[in-house]
């Protein structure tokens, strides 16, 4: 027994700081204070240059400010600086699809779901770009892989519903419906989809399939 | 809460703040203990024979400081005990030259001193800056962390140091018992004295932040970080300090005398001798009941050793007697020549006999046997059993007397709180972060430390992905006492929630304790830097 190392933590959490100053920017950038947020930001983007979380959070003030380009230079920079950083690509994936470029906003939204699938912006990025071009074989996948670990989501629920009676699985999409309605019985757009869907059973049933 | 005192009337702080070759950071520390709540301070500055620093001292023009400009470098005991030597002040405080103080230091630990405690040795809490140092020596905090927020432990205190001087703050008249600083010392001076005051006084811990000391990433700078790296040094420093045995009377601790029995003195008996040197760390003395012979071939720098002639024919009994006869100690530990010896060896049954509150009983060490039997036991029961039954061997006596030998249940060890602390940072470090939060609070709850434990627990907690749960045990520390860490987790979980305005509360109160008092050391910090760079 060494009780010697004991009167010291093991772990020295060395990005206090930085964490601090990123936090301060994403809040005052939720509650739409962009001012506070970019200097936030910038501050922790000095404390930490090799982090891309500032980048980011720039990245997304400047989409909020509709400045596309400045957006897509922060965003970048934040890949730059990790290759991993899902919520860039989500970032870029989101510069794409303002400028209509819906085959470049899906590679991004995809890039950025098989770093992190849990990311709820690209799923649904993915799920309308994928509308605007109407392929929808990948956005099947990540939305389940999405509801295995978030049940219950029904803004993600109501897409994957749809996709189901798009490839023509009636029952699947039944039950999500009804999931849905479980959760929320006003949910109009699940009422008069579910509607759809039982329609369209009846008619299979009576087409003998 | 600040008692209702005359600051300017109360005792005297003597401040003393030792500093070598650091003008860059001495402005600093200068100032944070000049800018006081409490005025009434004596500020003795030394310099250790390092690059001159009179201007820096001189910039801050207050008849409180006195300055020692020393020409040759001496170290660190040498600077402290001539500062000591000068010191007026009722209590002594400590400050390294890169360190700082916050404004309430010195009135948080008079006010414990003088009205909260009778203990003659208080401290609080500091933060340690983890930083990264730029070429022109400005620092850039990383992090803030209270490491350690330990509750007095005398045991432990023994075995190792757990109170940071800058943290300290004691009666200038407790040096008369302890002695002065060790000058023979290369590191731990400061363990080394606060290991001689236990002796004397119960130390009171006030669990307030009250200082920041800095770790600069990277290779530290600090000489005595420096100096732990030469292991040899390392461990002569510690056998050094942990056979210090302050003069007598001690008001605190209890003496023990371990008497060593052997047939002859022959190399197993140097051995065992040699072990009980390395591995005891509660304060003894070592009786060697040897025949003159033997005692003339004894050849060792061992401090304590208590030499007792006895006749050649003598048995083990009868040299014990004879130790026994001279020794005024409270506690008598019987080891003979062979036993195997390892940390806390002695002290696990020692500590059961300390705060075992049945009467007549002793404690053996884990390895005891017949052949090779040891134990500690009360000198009064010792006594006792030899009276009554002389011609018996000691361990059928103390039978016969009704003293009963039984080796500690785990429950009666030492270091409960480290064991377990251990284990649940394993648990950390195992990635169980659950596990390792119930631990957390579970010490907390019953081992003391609980401000240190909960923050821990918090940790865990949102590591292991309960968020609401960090959220409410950081919100429970954060009234009570604010840390970064707490701050910055329950802000996390607001933000989590969409509660955006507690979060930016929360994170600036964060933000406002990252970036330090340096604000508020306004004109004296400029003057000194100018100071600096004209001497640069």
């Amino acid at each position: 027994m060494d009780i010697t190392q004991n009167s010291v933590d093991q772990q020295h959490d060395l990005t206090q700081h930085y964490e601090v100053l990123l936090e301060l920017g994403d809040c005052y950038s939720s509650v739409g204070n962009y001012t506070q947020a970019q200097q936030y930001y910038e501050k922790a983007a000095v404390l930490a240059p090799d982090e891309a979380g500032p980048y980011v959070g720039l990245g997304v003030i400047d989409l909020q400010k509709n400045l596309t380009e400045d957006a897509e230079i922060a965003f970048k920079v934040a890949c730059r600086l990790d290759v991993n950083c899902a919520k860039a690509y989500a970032g870029l994936g989101l510069v794409a699809q303002q400028r209509a470029e819906y085959k470049q906003a899906f590679e991004m939204y995809l890039k950025c779901l098989e770093l992190d699938t849990d990311n709820l912006i690209a799923l649904l990025g993915l799920f309308q770009t994928s509308c605007q071009m109407g392929s929808f074989t990948k956005v099947t996948y990540y939305l389940e892989v999405y509801l295995n670990m978030h049940p219950g989501d029904i803004s993600v629920m109501f897409p994957l519903a749809a996709l189901y009676m798009k490839d023509g699985r009636f029952e699947e999409s039944k039950k999500v419906l009804l999931d849905i309605l479980s959760l929320d019985k006003n949910h109009r757009d699940a009422v008069n989809l579910l509607e759809e869907v039982e329609h369209s059973l009846a008619q299979t049933k009576q087409a003998g399939f | 809460m600040t008692e209702n005192y005359e600051k300017i009337t109360g005792p005297v702080v003597s401040v003393l703040i030792p500093t070598f070759n650091r003008p860059q950071y001495l402005s600093q520390a200068l100032a944070s203990a000049l800018q006081q709540s409490y005025r009434n301070l004596q500020v003795i500055v030394i310099n250790d024979g390092g690059k001159d620093v009179s201007a820096i001292v001189n910039s801050f023009h207050d008849p409180r400081i006195l300055f020692i400009n020393r020409k040759e470098n001496r170290g660190k005991a040498r600077s402290l005990n001539e500062a000591l030597n000068r010191a007026e002040g009722k209590y002594i405080a400590y400050l390294d030259d890169d360190d700082l103080y916050y404004p309430n230091h010195i009135e948080t630990l008079v006010n414990a001193l003088e009205y909260k405690t009778d203990c003659q040795v208080a401290y609080s809490d500091f933060y340690k800056a983890y930083c990264k140092v730029w070429s022109d020596g400005s620092r850039q905090v990383l992090s803030k962390v209270v490491e350690v927020s330990r509750d007095f432990n005398r045991f432990f205190m023994l075995f190792f140091n757990h109170v940071l001087h800058v943290c300290l703050m004691h009666r200038r008249d407790l040096i008369e018992k302890t002695g002065p600083y060790n000058e023979q010392l290369n590191v731990f001076i400061d363990w080394d004295m606060t290991r001689r005051l236990l002796f004397f006084s119960d130390f009171q811990h006030v669990c307030e932040i009250t200082g920041e000391y800095y770790h600069p990433m990277g290779e530290c700078d600090r000489i005595s970080v420096q100096r732990r790296k030469d292991k040899n040094e390392y461990l002569r420093n510690v056998l050094a300090i942990r056979t210090t045995r302050p003069p007598k009377p001690w008001a605190k601790v209890e003496d023990m005398s371990i008497i060593f029995t052997t047939e002859q003195l022959d190399k197993q008996a140097g051995k065992t001798i040699g072990s009980i040197w390395h591995h005891t760390f509660f304060p003894y003395k070592l009786h060697l009941p040897l025949p003159e012979s033997d005692l003339h071939r004894l050849n060792t720098d061992m401090p304590n050793l208590f030499l007792v002639p006895v006749n050649p024919l003598s048995s083990e009994a009868q040299r014990i007697d004879a130790v026994l006869e001279r020794c005024d100690s409270k506690y008598i530990g019987i080891v003979p020549s062979g036993f195997p010896i390892s940390d806390i060896w002695i002290e696990s049954p020692l500590y059961a006999l300390i705060n075992n509150s049945v009467a007549h009983q002793g404690f053996e060490p884990e390895g005891s046997t017949d052949r090779l039997w040891a134990a500690v036991v009360k000198k009064d029961d010792l006594q006792f059993a030899r009276s009554r039954f002389p011609s018996l061997p000691v361990r059928e006596s103390l039978k016969a007397a009704g003293i009963a030998l039984r080796q500690p249940a785990f429950e009666e060890f030492p270091f409960q709180f480290d064991n377990l602390l251990q284990k649940a940072q394993l648990a950390e470090k195992d990635g169980d972060w659950q596990q390792a939060a119930q631990m957390f609070e579970y010490i907390a709850e019953h081992h003391q430390n609980e401000l240190w434990m909960k923050r821990l627990a918090a940790n865990a907690l949102f590591k292991a992905g309960d968020h609401t749960r960090a959220a409410e045990l950081s919100h429970k520390i954060n009234q009570h006492r604010p840390t970064v860490n707490t701050l910055l987790l329950e802000a996390k979980v607001k933000r989590e929630k969409k509660n955006f305005n507690s979060a930016i509360e929360l994170l600036k109160t964060a933000e406002k304790i990252l970036k330090g008092p340096l604000l508020d050391l306004s004109d004296y910090y400029s003057l000194s830097r100018a100071q600096v760079s004209e001497n640069e």
